[in-house]
């Protein structure tokens, strides 16, 4: 389904070059729970703001669904972050003065549904997280980990292609951070393909299949994972 | 188009709205009321005197030696001003329209005290003053020159015969369908005044009387110690003979000749209050247009770095560039829409005030209409630069740890 | 602690040049606009004669028409006739009286190239100096006697003395008026009261006249009026006689009283009057005699020009659209740093540090603006000036006094807090966790 072939990304300024990613090469097949993990610096950041289409990439191509996404305009590449791709964020990123429903309907409105379209889908994606009641409420009345599921609500509502989630246990306690990483494995049981992006072996292991990062490509050896799992 | 989701938004925020929005709607008020004043001085300052004012040349001749024959004196000075090569006629009056100060009576319908009479301006002229002021007459015909007589100080009465300006004749005889060339008048109580000739339009010397446009040339002359002649050239001699003219009659050591005016400058002087307003009221239009359209544009500026985070988030999640741009148009849409309606709402009241206190003519209906276009106009201007820079926040700042 | 506030507030304005620019250009210019326009007001509404404005009184007599007044509703005329005026001057029932007009004479200076022109001249009777507080640089009014002896005597004002003397003591010298000769009693030092309030039927504003001489002089030397006179009935003839015997008012009279008392006197005085004159077939309507003091008789006469007081009502209402800008900017500047208060509430700063820390960054504002108001306000002033320059009585009206200086700095304070406060009252209202949580 996801296709990414000797993607670089180069930053360049007035004095420095650098390469934050360098013939990264990545195959996502449909349904699969997939983790990028990596120290920081690794250009784990970078993959996902390509994956994203957040921004754009250097060399390389990249294809979804067997199209070429790597040269779009902006216009299509948003239309394609908001058709095919959910995000879920470290921060939950939810905007502060609107309530769950007007959150969850965010990416909805630029899809072009009418009302009705829109309101069953928020409904039923907040059912799905389980937050169904509290379609008033604003961000600040919830905890981190309620935020976060309806962060994962927001992704869904407009069933896309994949999940692409940046640390989405990182400003929880564990308690909460579990229930998340339930919740996902759930979504990816009923067939969303999900890609997680985290610096948490730990969690790494709760996906799939893992793929290292290191320097800007994927790596070949991989940490001890059984260190991790042993002690995580 | 999301309205409600941008609705909701605004009612959470609301302070720095309302703010907004309060201001919009106070410089509105204040301009459509300028602006209403700034229409009514000017269309004040347009109107017509009835005169030539282009080539006429106003001035007055002060004698101060006793036992001058003040009579020939100013046959003498009529005589030389009219033979004068480009000049067409000249006369000597008390006054002439937009002066400032002269002379005023009532006219009465009937004889008698105690009867309600027409406020009019009295010109003491002779048969040259309609050719001289250039004003058209209508109906009837000039004083005859054996009708003009010299004033007798001890007798308090008036001329039998007067030419009256047509708006004088209307406010006496409203309802009369014909002509009133003929119809007598009484001045001073008793004094009848039979109307021989109406002239189109002849101003008063006080350009804010409510009777400005009634006047009364009377065939009676003067001999006071001061008094005005008014001189009509061929046009496009007059700058050339006024100072000529001038220095001929200063000749003459035993009067002073001051304030020679064109009929211009007499008219820029009455109206020079009205023409200061407009500008001071031009002024304050557009400084209010700038503090509150730099005031927007501020506003804005900040609205947008302060939800940053935001705009990103919503990029990310699919918003097109144009999509934020529209989501800053329609919420500044929202909140001028708002300042403009209460806006509206206080123009009308803050214009009623003026009505009462300052007796401000009301606003004409098209006015505020206007304004609110206008300032709706500059509002989105206004968040047109911030909205754009929004528009290119890019989607990456969603990712980035905060 | 204050100075790192100071500290922190100027760091702010830094960081945001251009709007920290428009805040405080928006208070000047709010600030200019008011005051210049309460400058004008101000100056136009004085009170030239403050030390003594409650003891003295303008004379109002009802001598007009049985069948309409003088003015709505029911108001005495604002002159005098010749035979009510010289009857009360000279009855000199009030401590000190004063009766007036203004004429217009051509003054003629010595020198064979010395041009004749023609000057306002306020004819009057001895009381006058005394009552006005008129300062003399040499001499003295005319005594009495003058008065009723017709002597041709003249008080000189400070330029005309020194257009004809060159400034030098001239008492005692002649000078020629309409051909006749006058002799000089005193010269006044320099005297301009704003407005004119002893004679406001001409422009108030005007320079007062240089040249005063007696009363009875002008009447008996036939002296043309300038200024308004009003007629309600038809003179008669007879020339000049018959119009100072008419019901024509052209006379102005002051009297001093000093005391409640007093005051009451001499309104009975003035019905006793009327009365009397009813008897003798004038005065056809009803006894409304009145005594206005000056302050009083200034507003009668409204002397404030109907455009001041618009243009001062819209300077006020754009201050206010100033204020709100500079409101609407603070508070948004202030909120977008929510998260800075938030950090420095979780550091341990107390709601009131936080408080003063945004008073101050805001007043700096205001005191800005109101510093650069004042500039403004010189600069509107001038403005009007300039616009003006036809009329010469306009550069009395622009001058800022320290009063009008004060009031502007008073003024630009108080918009300066009322600026800062609501935004600072916001910005401490927000609960540090909520900030520190949600983006």
């Amino acid at each position: 389904m996801l296709q990414m072939k000797n993607v670089s990304k180069v930053y360049r300024t007035d004095t420095v070059e650098t390469h934050a990613l360098r013939e990264f090469s990545l195959i996502v097949d449909e349904g699969e729970f997939v983790s990028v993990t990596g120290p920081s610096g690794s250009g784990k950041t970078t993959f996902l703001n390509i994956a994203g289409l957040l921004e754009e990439l250097t060399n390389g191509t990249y294809e979804l669904d067997g199209r070429d996404i790597s040269s779009l305009s902006d216009k299509e590449r948003s239309r394609v972050r908001n058709e095919k791709i959910g995000f879920i964020f470290q921060s939950f990123n939810l905007i502060p003065e609107l309530n769950i429903f007007d959150n969850v309907d965010v990416p909805l409105r630029y899809r072009g549904f009418n009302a009705a379209e829109r309101k069953k889908r928020i409904v039923d994606s907040l059912e799905l997280v389980g937050l169904a009641s509290r379609l008033q409420h604003l961000p600040a009345q919830l905890s981190g980990g309620q935020q976060q599921r309806v962060a994962i609500a927001r992704a869904l509502a407009g069933e896309p292609r994949f999940l692409l989630a940046d640390e989405p246990t990182g400003n929880l306690d564990s308690h909460m951070a579990d229930s998340v990483l339930d919740l996902l494995a759930e979504i990816n049981a009923s067939g969303t393909t999900i890609i997680m992006v985290t610096h948490e072996l730990a969690l790494a292991t709760r996906a799939k299949r893992n793929i290292f990062v290191r320097d800007g490509s994927v790596s070949d050896g991989a940490p001890n994972l059984h260190l991790a799992t042993a002690t995580g | 188009m999301e309205l409600g989701p941008i609705w909701r938004a605004i009612l959470r925020n609301k302070g720095s709205y309302v703010l907004i929005a309060l201001q919009i709607a106070v410089t509105m008020a204040i301009m459509v009321n300028s602006i209403a004043i700034m229409q009514e001085r000017s269309s004040q300052m347009g109107r017509p005197s009835g005169v030539d004012e282009d080539n006429i040349f106003t001035l007055k001749s002060v004698s101060f030696v006793p036992d001058v024959d003040k009579r020939a004196l100013i046959d003498a000075d009529l005589d030389m001003l009219r033979s004068t090569p480009g000049v067409i006629d000249a006369f000597s009056s008390n006054s002439f329209p937009l002066r400032g100060g002269g002379w005023s009576m009532g006219l009465q319908l009937e004889p008698g005290t105690g009867i309600d009479g027409v406020g009019t301006a009295i010109y003491f002229s002779d048969e040259h003053a309609i050719d001289t002021f250039g004003t058209n007459l209508l109906e009837g015909e000039n004083f005859a020159s054996d009708e003009v007589t010299w004033n007798d100080e001890e007798s308090s009465q008036w001329p039998g015969t007067a030419i009256v300006s047509r708006a004088l004749a209307d406010a006496l005889f409203p309802d009369e369908e014909g002509s009133v060339v003929g119809k007598t008048v009484y001045i001073n109580d008793d004094n009848p005044v039979k109307i021989v000739g109406i002239v189109d339009r002849l101003q008063a010397p006080w350009d804010g009387w409510d009777n400005v446009e009634n006047s009364m040339l009377v065939p009676s002359r003067r001999d006071s110690d001061m008094v005005r002649y008014i001189v009509r050239t061929e046009p496009g001699y007059r700058e050339e003979l006024m100072p000529q003219l001038e220095e001929k009659l200063a000749e003459n050591k035993d009067r002073i000749i001051e304030q020679v005016r064109t009929m211009n400058e007499v008219r820029a002087r009455s109206y020079l209050g009205d023409a200061a307003m407009i500008k001071m009221l031009s002024f304050i239009v557009v400084l209010l247009a700038g503090i509150t359209g730099f005031g927007i544009v501020g506003l804005a500026s900040f609205s947008v770095s302060r939800r940053t985070r935001q705009i990103g988030v919503r990029r990310a999640l699919g918003a097109t560039r144009t999509a934020i741009l529209r989501y800053f148009m329609i919420e500044n849409f929202i909140i001028s829409g708002v300042g403009i309606i209460v806006g509206g709402i206080l123009a009308v009241a803050l214009n009623i005030v003026m009505v009462q206190a300052f007796s401000l003519t009301p606003l004409a209906w098209y006015v505020v209409p206007i304004a609110m276009i206008v300032l709706w106009l500059v509002g989105q201007a206004a968040v047109a630069g911030p909205a754009r820079r929004a528009s290119n926040i890019s989607p990456a700042i969603a990712t980035r740890s905060v | 602690m204050l100075r790192y506030y100071f500290k922190l507030g100027a760091l702010s304005i830094r960081a945001n040049p251009a709007l920290s620019a428009l805040m405080v250009a928006a208070i000047a210019i709010g600030i200019g606009a008011c005051m210049t326009m309460m400058t004008i007001r101000y100056i136009m509404s004085g009170n030239p004669i403050s030390e003594k404005s409650d003891q003295l009184f303008y004379v109002q007599v009802d001598n007009w028409d049985p069948s309409e007044p003088y003015d709505e509703p029911n108001e005495p005329p604002v002159q005098l006739t010749y035979l009510d005026a010289t009857a009360l001057h000279g009855a000199a029932k009030a401590s000190r009286q004063v009766i007036s007009f203004m004429s217009m004479r051509v003054v003629e200076p010595h020198g064979e190239d010395a041009k004749p022109s023609q000057i306002e001249a306020r004819a009057t009777t001895t009381d006058f100096f005394s009552m006005f507080n008129v300062p003399f640089a040499f001499g003295s009014g005319w005594d009495k006697s003058s008065d009723d002896t017709n002597d041709r005597v003249v008080v000189l004002g400070q330029a005309m003395n020194q257009q004809l003397f060159g400034g030098e003591d001239s008492v005692g010298e002649m000078i020629t008026l309409n051909g006749e000769s006058y002799r000089v009693s005193g010269v006044l030092d320099y005297w301009s009261p704003v407005p004119l309030f002893y004679d406001l039927n001409n422009n108030p504003y005007n320079e007062p006249a240089q040249i005063f001489l007696p009363f009875s002089v002008a009447i008996a030397g036939e002296h043309d009026r300038s200024g308004n006179t009003s007629c309600w009935k038809p003179i008669g003839d007879g020339g000049r006689a018959a119009l100072l015997a008419s019901e024509c008012i052209s006379y102005q009279m002051w009297v001093e009283l000093h005391s409640d008392a007093e005051k009451q006197d001499y309104l009975q005085f003035l019905d006793d009057y009327v009365t009397e004159q009813k008897t003798l077939g004038r005065f056809p309507r009803p006894l409304n005699n009145r005594l206005n003091d000056v302050e009083e008789w200034m507003e009668y006469n409204e002397v404030v020009d109907e455009d001041v007081g618009v243009l001062f009502g819209l300077a006020i209402l754009f201050l206010l659209v100033c204020l709100l800008n500079t409101i609407g900017l603070l508070l948004a500047k202030v909120l977008r740093r929510a998260k800075d208060t938030s950090l420095r509430r979780a550091l341990g700063a107390s709601k009131s540090a936080l408080f003063t820390q945004y008073f101050v960054e805001a007043s700096l504002i205001g005191v800005g603006g109101g510093l650069l108001g004042i500039f403004m306000t010189w600069l509107g002033l001038r403005g009007i000036e300039n616009l003006f320059n036809e009329f010469d009585f306009i550069d009395k009206l622009v001058r800022m006094d320290w009063v009008m200086m004060l009031a502007a700095v008073a003024l630009a304070i108080v918009s300066a807090l009322a600026a800062a406060l609501y935004p600072t009252w916001r910005a401490c209202n927000v609960t540090p966790a909520t900030q520190l949580r949600i983006q």
